[in-house]
């Protein structure tokens, strides 16, 4: 029966720690993340070039990296759990809510140090236009979030069925799809010069749509 | 016309051999229930 | 068997209608008549994955096991329907404008539900303990049910900018004609019926599988 001794927040900051601490260990799901995201991104600069004046290319590029990169990577703080067994313990300690909320909080920050190191990168191999920073990190942010969000859940019901990664990939594609288009959209837009409030708004509101129905669902995820 | 009409009798034979299928299967499936 | 016989005519009657009695769109021409398939099916999938999602939660709620097979039973009736959808429309779009994809927001939205359908189908036959498959799919079901009204919101939006041609919209002048209309509506009622033949078929099987599976 989850828990009395921790409370809620203590709970998710407490798996939130342990989860950097086990990455940080042995880092090979960042590396390999990195190693993945760094790949594809030199895939798509290798293939393209230089593609200062097709901003809309770029954007729509940039996010397919972040995309494949986030699928690739986020289902593994769940595959480990089921993997050494220590769901079960878990469980005994924290309300499914709480953990769901610290895994979210883990790969935000995960998927953000990709970002980290592979906007920069990317602006760069691609020859981008500056962006307006402003504008282009909140369509980031707000993407990322809703992203994480997504992923985190679809990757605790995948955790706990025969397939993996390709599965994962399946299932989370269609829930991602609105932030693909609203990202793509929103980083073209402030290239362009025009206004990305709607695409913010869009964003931030679908991240908070999916994370109240995933503090909802997360109940009935462990229930055995 | 004669191309109206050839799709229209496609058509309505799709629908019932599609019917035929349906109707057999619920067949099956009554005398299953039965059991 | 009555009923059966009568839908059968039903859906007859009406075809024929279709092709004899109803007059064509102006801006169709003679493709008029996919209408009566292309549009009443898709409706069918929106309205089958309303009904999957709805049981889906349902099933959440009072975990009573019919409710995980009508979830099932309206997913893959959806998806058949889905996919005759997409390709009507394909074909449609292939006679009407030249080319059989354009990601225009209706081909997105219908491509969308292709993916959700699927998706959902891939879950559920990939746990083999019948509890938690209805149990993770209700919770996959729920999810996508979010993603579904943003996806209307921000298709729109997209493509618009991407493909500003106007994909001009037969919807908006089809109901003008009288027949056309009563046509329309009698074969969407039609397909409607369909469906849920085909879902009760479907649920009775499941049942069985499972007092098989019990025995």
């Amino acid at each position: 029966m989850p828990s009395d001794g921790l409370n809620s927040r203590a709970a998710v900051w407490a798996i939130l720690r342990k989860e950097c601490r086990s990455e940080w260990r042995t880092r090979y799901g960042l590396n390999a993340s990195l190693l993945f995201a760094l790949t594809s991104l030199t895939g798509v600069s290798f293939a393209v070039g230089r593609l200062s004046d097709r901003t809309d290319i770029l954007s729509a590029l940039l996010w397919i990296v972040l995309l494949f990169s986030a699928l690739a990577s986020l289902s593994h703080t769940f595959v480990r759990e089921v993997e050494g067994r220590t769901l079960t313990l878990l469980r005994l300690v924290a309300s499914p809510t709480a953990i769901g909320l610290g895994k979210l909080l883990f790969n935000l920050l995960f998927l953000l140090v990709i970002e980290v190191v592979t906007v920069p990168l990317f602006l760069t191999l691609m020859a981008a236009p500056g962006p307006r920073w402003p504008a282009f990190l909140g369509v980031l942010g707000a993407g990322s979030v809703a992203l994480a969000a997504a992923a985190t859940v679809v990757g605790a019901i995948i955790s706990q069925t025969r397939g993996r990664g390709a599965l994962f990939a399946g299932a989370a594609f269609p829930v991602l799809l609105p932030v693909l288009a609203a990202a793509v959209s929103g980083t073209r837009a402030q290239w362009s010069g025009g206004a990305v409030g709607p695409e913010l708004r869009l964003l931030c509101a679908y991240a908070v749509a999916l994370l109240a129905a995933s503090l909802l669902l997360y109940d009935h995820l462990w229930e055995d | 016309m004669v191309g109206n009409a050839v799709v229209m009798g496609v058509s309505l034979l799709v629908w019932g051999l599609l019917f035929y299928y349906l109707v057999r299967l619920e067949r099956r499936v009554s005398e299953l229930e039965k059991k | 068997m009555v009923l059966r016989g009568s839908l059968l005519l039903w859906i007859a009657g009406w075809m024929v209608a279709a092709f004899l009695w109803a007059p064509l769109v102006p801006v169709l021409g003679e493709t008029t008549r996919v209408l009566y398939f292309h549009i009443p099916v898709a409706w069918v999938t929106v309205f089958a994955l309303a009904w999957s999602m709805v049981h889906s939660l349902l099933y959440l709620r009072r975990r009573n096991m019919e409710h995980d097979h009508h979830a099932m039973a309206a997913a893959e009736i959806g998806l058949l329907f889905c996919v005759a959808a997409t390709v009507s429309g394909s074909l449609w779009a292939k006679a009407m404008w030249g080319s059989y994809w354009n990601w225009d927001p209706r081909e997105t939205s219908i491509f969308f539900l292709l993916l959700v359908y699927a998706a959902y189908l891939a879950l559920r036959g990939a746990i083999d303990q019948d509890e938690r498959r209805a149990r993770l799919s209700a919770v996959y079901s729920a999810t996508a049910f979010v993603a579904v009204p943003f996806l209307m919101f921000v298709v729109p939006r997209i493509y618009f900018t991407l493909h500003p041609d106007p994909l001009i919209n037969p919807r908006g002048k089809i109901d003008m004609d009288p027949r056309i209309r009563v046509v329309f509506f009698a074969l969407l009622a039609g397909f409607t019926a369909l469906y849920f033949w085909i879902l009760s078929v479907r649920v009775r099987v499941a049942r069985l599988e499972r007092r098989s599976q019990e025995a």
